[in-house]
């Protein structure tokens, strides 16, 4: 057996190798660290997890941040405005744009050894960091988002400095990446990519159980559940988690069942004709799922657009919250997938706080009769460096996944 | 309590920081940088990168560099007559090797480093320091990347300023986080990287005071490098995360005098740390003026009232963020209507992060650590400097104090 050290994701993972001759017969996944997060908020008021969730990690923190605020909204039976939830998504898409980014060119680029432009891709993430800070105050590590709505009270000029700066993202992205249109004509720094795969002969590499979920809802994405082409509704109650030795990340199934989240999961709940060329083509492999998130990014841009032109300025940013007492679930869609925040509070104070995070769903440890979503991708390849750039596909978050 | 008796808590005379020291020490300082750039000079360089063409290819202008030297100058509390040798400074960055390494963290800092903001000349001077050894933008991965660590240390023995992010558990029972295929703990890890380093920087309040992990319970027994370190001159450079202009400055003093910057008692750089977020609020005419936000979206928080009565740790909390703000200072917590929530300051967790006003605060309870519960207190314990409930080690803090002042 091979232990393979991985680094080069948020915090450091290992990969256990099991092989017959030459092929990998098993695989697990291994987070060697720990934090407590979890342990920590219990007994605190429920505003104090406001300011620590974030901290679970530095790549994905408005996610935890407004999935704190969407769990306790939820326990206290509180709505919040339109243009609140239009800012949420706004630099909740934001934080995904720039992870994406980052991802692609840090680990899929690097990994694959294509040469690319940093100082472009750098000036990219600025732009949007920049975008993201206008509402949320700094990246990463914001504050503004509380129980009620956010903070921020954005007048008509930041309107209009926010489109000016999303425009400019749009140029900048489409010079690194090239137009997204037709999947048959690539260009830029995605068809290096295709070309680079295709030549490593990596295209069908990676491929798993072709079953999808997201949990989620918000103006991209449904609560759904992919299984066999069939779409169905989810059930949060459906979810299992469960410890694992020698790994501080727990398992988690749906329905007894190992299911990938993510982009790709996201982006096939979708009718899209981009994405879906490459899923016929190559199914769950390293390549779409690879597209899949770059892709994303230019539907996320258009998304923002049309909030930045929609949003309804005149309605109040915070609605006002009064605590009480109940358990609540619920999902939001962080840049890896479904994350889940579940909470109870008890006269007052939080009594458990459980957070299942994205990489979690893809990076569970199965048996050989029910592997789980990364197992199903790797076992069978013959190459531990391929088996590596599969790992990475999945762009796993080892610090959100050992809160 | 009354607004007068708020004002007078609030315009004592804190820890004052010294920008004027009289001409013969900056005369002797003055010469004492411009050696040590000669000296630096007779070094390869690390990279053979070239700052000037570099910022040409940018379409920065040679002035638009000197005003960025100038303005780095004030923010290291530096007469403007250095501003030559800070920039020169900046073009021999190259000569000083950079470790840094990933604890007990969130990898906020290395987010926040990678994506630096500030001024444009900031990213292109991070992109030439000669960074060593960091996960996330080298290169290597996995076993490589261990080659690489030990090769960075062997070679620049003595001479790599370490940069730590994340805590260190140290907590009984069970190895909490390990690294490496070894399963070396964080705390061998650290001691083994730190051993030849000429200083070590703690970035973010996980490395400095402990920061998330270190919150009640602390189930892991989370601490921060100078628990662990006590050898050797250590920065901290607390705030969650840290503001990257913080560590270019820190980075920039070394390679300019060759010495870590004037630190104060928590061994924070005064440069970055010599200021209360109060001191420099753009609400603070508010303040001032008894305009207080009561509630969340209420009139007052269109109008950019004062924060405080909404939990503002402002007025004690030590950091340069209402100056230098953040993401290409396009904005900073206060500018989003949320007050600061004292990050860079030590017991962060327990003693700030709460979000309702200070006065009726009901405060978890650090094991062992006292909690202030009344704003008096908690203004009052840290004007005096005397009640911050954080056990510092005393040698670390002599060594690193002393030089700084003893050779500066
Ligand atoms: S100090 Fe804050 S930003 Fe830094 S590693 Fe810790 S939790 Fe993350
Ligand atoms: S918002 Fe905070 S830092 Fe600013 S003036 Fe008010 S109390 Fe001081």
């Amino acid at each position: 057996m091979r232990i393979e050290l991985l680094e080069k994701i948020e915090g450091e993972a290992f990969l256990k190798f099991q092989k017959d001759k030459k092929i990998i017969t098993d695989v697990k996944v291994i987070f060697p660290h720990y934090r407590g997060i979890e342990e920590i908020l219990r007994g605190r008021n429920p505003w104090d997890a406001l300011v620590i969730n974030p901290r679970i990690c530095g790549i994905c923190g408005h996610a935890h941040l407004q999935a704190t605020a969407m769990v306790l909204e939820s326990i206290f039976q509180i709505t919040i405005t339109q243009k609140a939830q239009k800012i949420r998504e706004i630099t909740r898409f934001c934080e995904i744009i720039q992870n994406h980014i980052k991802w692609f060119y840090l680990v899929i680029f690097h990994e694959l050894g294509i040469l690319y432009d940093f100082t472009k891709v750098h000036h990219l993430i600025i732009t949007i960091n920049k975008l993201l800070a206008l509402f949320s105050g700094q990246w990463p590590h914001s504050s503004y988002c509380v129980i009620g709505g956010v903070t921020c009270d954005p007048t008509s000029f930041e309107i209009y400095q926010a489109k000016t700066l999303i425009r400019q993202i749009k140029d900048q992205f489409i010079q690194l990446i090239g137009e997204l249109h037709d999947p048959l004509n690539l260009t830029n720094d995605l068809q290096k990519l295709y070309h680079t795969l295709q030549e490593k002969e990596l295209l069908l590499v990676g491929k798993s159980h072709d079953r999808f979920i997201t949990f989620s809802q918000d103006s991209h994405v449904s609560n759904i559940k992919l299984l066999h082409g069939q779409k169905r509704k989810t059930k949060l109650t459906l979810i299992e988690e469960n410890e694992q030795k020698r790994s501080y990340a727990k398992n988690v199934t749906y329905n007894g069942k190992y299911y990938e989240t993510g982009p790709l999961a996201r982006l096939m709940q979708q009718t899209d004709p981009f994405i879906r060329y490459f899923h016929r083509r190559f199914k769950d492999s390293i390549t779409t799922r690879i597209i899949a998130r770059i892709y994303e990014v230019s539907l996320l841009i258009e998304k923002i657009i049309d909030h930045l032109a929609t949003i309804d300025l005149s309605q109040p940013s915070v609605v006002e919250s009064k605590m009480q007492d109940g358990t609540a679930i619920i999902s939001i869609e962080a840049a890896r997938g479904s994350l889940i925040h579940q909470a109870t509070i008890h006269q007052g104070k939080i009594e458990t706080y459980n957070i299942i995070t994205p990489t979690q769903w893809n990076l569970s440890n199965g048996t050989s009769q029910n592997p789980s979503v990364i197992q199903k991708a790797i076992i069978g390849t013959s190459d531990e460096k391929i088996a590596n750039l599969i790992f990475r596909s999945f762009d796993i978050c080892s610090v959100c996944t050992t809160h | 309590m009354n607004r007068e008796h708020l004002r007078s808590l609030f315009t004592t005379k804190s820890a004052r920081v010294e920008t004027n020291r009289g001409e013969a020490y900056y005369a002797r300082l003055y010469e004492q940088c411009k050696a040590r750039l000669e000296e630096l000079k007779k070094i390869e360089p690390l990279r053979k990168i070239s700052i000037k063409e570099i910022l040409e290819d940018e379409g920065v202008s040679r002035r638009d560099f000197l005003k960025w030297a100038s303005a780095t100058t004030a923010m290291l509390m530096l007469p403007s007559s250095f501003t030559p040798l800070v920039a020169e400074a900046a073009e021999l960055m190259t000569r000083v090797p950079v470790i840094w390494i990933e604890l007990q963290d969130c990898a906020g800092n290395s987010e926040a480093f990678i994506r630096s903001d500030g001024p444009k000349v900031d990213d292109i001077i991070l992109e030439i320091i000669s960074l060593e050894f960091q996960e996330t933008l080298m290169a290597a991965a996995g076993h490589q990347a261990e080659a690489q660590l030990e090769d960075a240390m062997e070679h620049f023995k003595g001479k790599y300023l370490l940069f730590v992010e994340g805590a260190i558990p140290v907590g009984p029972g069970r190895e909490w986080c390990t690294i490496g295929a070894s399963g070396e703990t964080f705390e061998e890890h650290l001691k083994r990287v730190a051993k030849d380093a000429a200083a070590i920087v703690a970035v973010g309040t996980c490395a400095t005071f402990g920061g998330v992990p270190a919150a009640a319970p602390n189930p892991t027994g989370a601490v921060g490098v100078m628990d662990i370190v006590n050898d050797k001159p250590i920065i901290n450079i607390p705030a969650c995360p840290a503001n990257p202009a913080n560590m270019v400055g820190v980075i920039l003093h070394y390679v300019l005098t060759g010495q870590i910057p004037e630190l104060d008692s928590l061994l924070r750089p005064k440069f970055a740390f010599g200021y209360r977020i109060h001191d420099n609020c753009e609400r603070r005419a508010h303040f001032d003026a008894g305009e207080f936000v009561e509630e969340w979206g209420d009139e007052g928080a269109k109008n950019n009232f004062c924060l405080y009565k909404m939990g503002c740790k402002g007025p004690m909390t030590f950091n340069n963020c209402s100056i230098v703000r953040y993401n290409e200072s396009v904005n900073w917590p206060i500018g989003s209507g949320h007050g600061c929530i004292g990050c860079s300051e030590p017991g962060f967790w327990d003693k700030y992060a709460y979000e309702r006003p200070m006065a009726d605060a009901n405060i978890k309870m650090a094991p062992g650590g006292g909690v202030e519960k009344s704003v008096d207190e908690f203004g009052l314990g840290l004007l005096t400097a005397a009640g911050v409930g954080i056990a510092i080690h005393a040698a670390a803090s002599a060594i690193a104090g002393k030089k700084s002042e003893g050779e500066e």
